[in-house]
């Protein structure tokens, strides 16, 4: 193709080049996600952590179809690296994201790294994993005004669910 | 004991016999309001000299600090000063050694200070003196809302749980309104007057009198004065606490919290007629507000407010007296007042 300045700039573009070519990019992206499915959550930088939530849940999407799938078997041999998580994923990960259409992961940011180059952290875990919440939601104490007004509202719907169940029956 | 009830009895024909001159609701208001002034100065004036105490700060991060303050002139208000705005803007009412203290009171002696808001771990004391507090406001918004030629008498304040979803005044209106049923737009001009007080940022000064100050004070009100006489029977020390909101002098159950500018969402939200009672047709004004630092969203405002709109029944132990007004018809001749049935 004609090698013009539009070549250089790179506005718009959405693919992110990592290591030294696509097949380099590909088999980083594979061990983070055999370490993601090993220890169910990790830390690396943004982009990287950004680029495997798409694969890792394409993988529970395919590890959901069984493991006497041929596909299935095939993409989950591909993808990982260690022999001994292909149990674990069919047998722990599958079940535990049976009744979840869509989000299988969750993304946090972190304070950028100690070393000289400063990287932007990210810790990327499979939801349901065994470890403490990573960001717990603020919630207000359950005794203030607001929450009290907020409890006889519910108990009083309530009231009245129960009073319509008790008229039908 | 006899010689007390004969001195009451007598306080009350010479208090009637005042009341017969009618008096615009106006100069009832700036009569009571002078009452009030004047008590508030004699007891300013048993402090001459500027005697000092110490007061020990309770507050989560001053655990400790030690203030001098004034005898008998600082109030809880003016040791929050002291710290910084925030203390003096978020705080609603103060404990002094474990008892609930209104934040505009001038504090006696030496004592232990915490300063409550309405964001703590244990925000129930705050929680009832605000309603009690929205419930005064209301009170005094009706009272302001009538032309001159029509009478407004508040017989009480009902003790109401935060979770029955509003906070209500037991109102009496003149006889020519017994017609009168509150429309939309009557609400919604009670609402912009409740605004307009809320804007103006009034204190609610409190004031400890003896019953005879305060039967002077509300020397033109028959219900009040049995209130004031209730009140001080049921009170430890015979004493009863007046506030004073603007030129509103009002009577209340507990402390108040600090002043109208700490509600920020107030709407009147019904009026019920409760039947007839005592006094005439009882009517119970309600109402929902939200503290500035607990504001709801307004889909949140919109449910709550369609619950407040529902009649709250006022639990047991007053039920019984509403009961008792309600069921007394208006021929029969008026029977012992009902806190003797409390006792």
């Amino acid at each position: 193709m004609r090698l013009n300045i539009q070549m250089l700039i790179s506005h718009g573009r959405v693919a992110r080049k990592m290591g030294l070519g696509p097949e380099s990019r590909i088999n980083m992206l594979r061990n983070i996600l055999t370490g993601l499915v090993r220890h169910e959550r990790i830390e690396t930088t943004r982009g990287r952590a950004d680029e495997v939530r798409f694969y890792a849940e394409k993988l529970i999407d395919y590890a959901k179809k069984g493991d006497t799938d041929e596909k299935a078997m095939k993409m989950a041999n591909f993808w990982l690296t260690e022999k001994d998580l292909i149990p674990k994923l069919f047998k722990v990960l599958a079940p535990r994201f049976e009744t979840q259409p869509k989000a299988y992961t969750r993304m946090a940011r972190i304070p950028n790294r100690e070393n000289l180059d400063k990287a932007a952290m990210a810790v990327l875990e499979y939801k349901g994993n065994p470890f403490p919440p990573l960001q717990t939601a603020k919630r207000d104490n359950e005794l203030t005004l607001i929450n009290q007004l907020l409890k006889g509202y519910r108990e009083e719907r309530a009231q009245q669910a129960a009073a319509k169940r008790q008229d039908i029956l | 004991m006899a010689c007390r009830t004969v001195c009451q009895l007598l306080q009350r024909r010479l208090a009637s016999s005042a009341a017969s001159v009618r008096l615009s609701p106006a100069e009832v208001r700036g009569q009571r309001s002078a009452v009030f002034s004047r008590e508030q100065a004699r007891q300013r004036a048993l402090y001459p000299r500027t005697e000092k105490i110490e007061v020990t700060l309770q507050i989560p991060g001053l655990q400790g600090t030690l203030l001098v303050m004034n005898k008998g002139v600082s109030t809880p208000h003016s040791c929050a000063r002291h710290l910084t705005e925030w203390y003096v803007t978020s705080s609603a009412l103060a404990l002094v050694d474990g008892n609930p203290w209104p934040l505009h009171q001038p504090l006696t002696q030496s004592c232990s200070l915490s300063l409550l808001t309405f964001k703590d771990t244990d925000p129930l004391l705050v929680n009832q003196a605000y309603w009690r507090s929205c419930a005064a406001l209301l009170g005094q918004v009706l009272e302001d809302a009538f032309k001159e030629d029509f009478s407004v008498e508040l017989i009480r304040v009902p003790e109401v749980l935060v979770t029955s979803g509003a906070f209500c005044c037991d109102v009496v209106l003149d006889p020519q309104l017994d017609a009168w049923n509150p429309s939309e737009e009557s609400l919604r001009s009670l609402t912009r007057g409740a605004q307009q007080l809320i804007h103006r940022d009034l204190p609610w000064e409190p004031l400890e009198v003896v019953p005879p100050v305060a039967l002077e004070v509300f020397s033109h009100s028959r219900c009040k004065q049995e209130e004031v006489e209730e009140k001080s029977a049921q009170s430890p020390k015979g004493t009863v606490m007046l506030y004073r909101c603007g030129d509103h002098v009002l009577l209340s159950g507990g402390p108040l919290v600090a002043r109208t500018g700490l509600c920020s969402q107030y709407e009147v939200t019904a009026i019920h007629p409760l039947g007839e009672g005592e006094w005439g047709l009882h009517r119970r004004a309600q109402g929902l507000s939200l503290p500035f630092q607990l504001q709801a969203h307004h889909t949140v405002w919109r449910k709550l407010r369609s619950r407040a709109e529902k009649l709250v029944e006022v639990p047991t132990g007053s039920a019984n007296e509403a009961v008792s007004d309600t069921l007394t018809p208006p021929s029969a001749p008026k029977q012992t007042p009902p806190h003797t049935a409390q006792q």
